[in-house]
């Protein structure tokens, strides 16, 4: 069962990096959404959405369009800094952070909407300048409805399949993430390793689910 | 008496459309589902056409994939009529799990397995010793445990005992097309894929050499056990033997079995 | 002059416009901003402390010119030394008691630990009879004890004049009395100059030494300070 660990074990690499991504861009974005009006602010707030609706063929088509050696994004990258992107697990972290983006950025929000400006202005007013305020006051008041988010993210991090598997190259320790080895060793008649994947990711999503219910502290006494 | 929007005969009547419409009527035309390796694409497109131009009461449903997923999906009890690999081992395994009725399998093309490289590249590999060079940075192969296409190459690299030597650089695709689009995109610096397939995209590859195979590429075709329309799959078979079919075979590079 | 206000602002969306403009200059250290829902006066406070940038006009507040448009001043909210007392408190619901009174002595990015020592905070928790107080959350405090923590929270960083926007609204009138008169006694004992809104006519008769009246965004009347009824 060798290969399913290492697939298990680059599964959590990549779906950590694109959480961490996504937590701090979601916050930040959906910060930016919550607080400043602009014009066109709702488009640019379903634009951010779309990956969340795309089918993820759609989303992998662009990445290899986009990402790929001949893309603007790809070919840049590989001209200014040596680097390919395609088929590499750094490749698999942005396809998988690209589509759970959505969950960080619209829970943040809606966690930042639900935190009255009064405490901000409060703040300001007492002489805290603009990062204080929001690091004292609003973050702790929003962190509920953001680790919410956040843990969507993750999970749709390491179940993500679709996009990956057509820019990823399905290499071992790369690429193959625990998605990709299931269905590749379904395609090869291996049941048996397909079996023991399917339970391996199984387990982990519980034991994902069960952390999240830990995280979630429990009411303290005179807490809001 | 007022008959309101919700009156019980209208809401019966939706809901019969909508069974109607979700349990699609019986065609009237005979189906035959044939499952046939992603490298035949084409070439079984025109054929369907063909025979169903030939027996109009039939209708052709192609599926096209990787033989190796073609076989899963027979041996967990997808309704096929027919199924043609690429390869004799995924016919072989079919036949071991008593998936193709007894007899009916014939041999009906054959192909090349080719190194092909991006259009544009600087230089061509023009043996596989040349793959083990630093300037070959990425080869897309299929993955061998599903793809025909990949096992062929394994097979030759490992009798060129070259195996070792690039193992760090393959890129395992998870069908010979999606193994040439990485080739054509400029992804991959070398992609091995049947000569027919080469021939798709002649603006974006070009062949840099012929990979000599043992055993040699061959594709045979067979009535999976359990068709619901014997008679249609047999006509079928016969069609792709006969000279029609071979004709257009012959038209997308394919050889002789 | 203890105060010299002038703030100028139109808002309002599309189908409701609404022009603030509020002219006032006062000596007086009791000073109230009186007139009905909706007549400006919160927004005249919160452009006086820094909250709402106004279009035109100028902040003088004990000869410190906070802010001035012609001149291109505009002193930050956290920099112009106001106590600012919201309507319903905002006291950090995350803090304690004591967390929220020493908030502002420290503006870096971290909060308060609930047991840090400082001297200021435990003289005005006992100035305002909180000092039992000090580590209950505000959703445990009565709406009086609420109060006195806003109170606190704006005053132990030793501000220059304190605004105050409707404190006694949400208290029963009993609670009303009582506080109005600890905000009377407070103000002399601190000498501290007061800005405070009300839509109770009570409160200017018990409070007021010199009364604004707002209606519709503007002063209502010739724009000087109408003494308080007797």
């Amino acid at each position: 069962m060798e290969p399913a660990w290492i697939a298990l074990g680059l599964s959590l690499k990549v779906a950590l990096w694109a959480t961490a991504i996504d937590l701090v861009a979601g916050v930040a974005v959906g910060f930016a959404l919550a607080r400043y009006r602009f014009p066109g602010r709702e488009m640019v707030d379903s634009i951010l959405l779309l990956p969340m609706v795309l089918p993820p063929t759609v989303l992998g088509y662009y990445l290899l369009v986009v990402v790929g050696r001949r893309g603007w994004l790809g070919g840049w990258l590989e001209r200014t800094f040596g680097i390919q992107l395609i088929f590499t697990w750094q490749g698999a972290v942005l396809a998988a952070a690209i589509v759970a983006f959505p969950f960080v950025c619209k829970s943040a929000r809606a966690a930042f909407e639900n935190v009255d400006v009064q405490f901000e202005q409060a703040a300001r007013v007492l002489g805290l300048g603009a990062a204080a305020v929001f690091f004292r006051v609003t973050l702790p008041l929003a962190w509920r409805g953001i680790l919410a988010g956040t843990l969507l993210a993750f999970a749709r991090a390491l179940g993500e399949f679709g996009a990956t598997l057509m820019i990823a190259g399905s290499i071992p320790g790369k690429t193959q993430t625990l998605s990709i080895a299931v269905y590749d060793a379904v395609q090869a008649g291996q049941d048996e390793l397909a079996n023991g994947l399917v339970l391996l990711t199984s387990a982990t999503c519980i034991a994902v689910l069960l952390l999240a219910g830990r995280l979630a502290p429990s009411r303290v006494p005179g807490r809001w | 008496m007022h008959v309101g929007v919700l009156s019980s005969r209208r809401m019966a009547s939706v809901a019969l459309a909508f069974v109607l419409a979700f349990a699609s009527p019986v065609v009237f035309a005979a189906e035959l589902t044939i499952s046939a390796a992603a490298s035949l694409g084409d070439a079984f497109r025109d054929i369907g056409r063909a025979f169903e131009s030939a027996h109009p009461d039939t209708k052709v449903q192609l599926n096209f994939a990787a033989s190796g997923a073609l076989l899963q999906q027979i041996a967990k009890g997808a309704p096929v009529d027919v199924f043609a690999s690429a390869d004799e081992e995924t016919m072989d395994r079919a036949e071991q799990q008593k998936l193709i009725r007894h007899g009916s399998r014939v041999d009906f093309a054959a192909n090349a397995l080719v190194v092909v490289v991006p259009r544009d590249a600087a230089s061509s590999p023009k043996t596989l010793a040349d793959l083990a060079a630093t300037s070959i940075r990425r080869i897309a192969i299929g993955l061998p445990a599903s793809v025909p296409a990949g096992r062929y190459a394994r097979f030759a690299l490992d009798k060129a005992k070259l195996w070792p030597a690039i193992e760090a650089k393959v890129i395992g695709a998870q069908s010979v097309r999606q193994g040439l689009d990485y080739v054509a995109r400029g992804e991959v610096d070398a992609g091995f894929v049947y000569a027919t397939d080469a021939a798709l995209e002649v603006d974006k590859v070009r062949v840099a050499f012929v990979v000599p195979t043992d055993p040699p590429v061959r594709y045979p075709i067979a009535i999976v056990e359990g068709s619901g329309n014997l008679a249609a799959a047999r006509g079928f078979v016969a069609f792709v033997a006969s000279l029609a079919g071979q004709d257009t075979m012959a038209r997308y590079g394919f050889g002789k079995p | 002059m203890k105060w010299d206000v002038r703030v100028a602002r139109s808002m309002g969306h599309g189908a409701n416009p609404f022009r603030l403009d509020v002219t006032f200059a006062s000596d007086c250290e009791r000073l109230v901003l009186y007139g009905p829902s909706g007549a400006g006066k919160s927004l005249t406070l919160k452009a006086m402390a820094g909250l709402l940038r106004p279009e035109e006009g100028r902040v003088v507040v004990d000869g410190s010119t906070l802010f001035d448009a012609a001149a291109g001043v505009d002193v930050a909210a956290g920099a112009r030394r106001l106590g600012y007392v919201f309507q319903e408190y905002a006291l950090f619901p995350h803090l304690t008691v004591r967390q929220n009174v020493a908030f502002g002595l420290d503006k870096g990015l971290r909060n308060p630990r609930r047991d840090a020592a400082a001297p200021a905070v435990d003289r005005w928790l006992a100035t305002l009879e909180l000092a039992s107080l000090g580590h209950r959350y505000p959703d445990e405090l009565s709406g009086g004890q609420r109060q006195r923590t806003a109170l606190a929270r704006a005053l132990v960083a030793d501000p220059r004049a304190l605004l105050l926007d409707e404190p006694f609204a949400a208290l029963d009138s009993g609670l009303r009395e009582r506080l109005r008169a600890e905000l009377g006694e407070l103000q002399l004992r601190l000498a501290l100059p007061i800005v405070l809104i009300t839509h109770d006519a009570a409160d200017v008769a018990a409070f007021a030494g010199e009364v604004i009246t707002l209606d519709g965004g503007r002063v209502s009347g010739n724009g000087a300070a109408v003494s308080a009824p007797a």
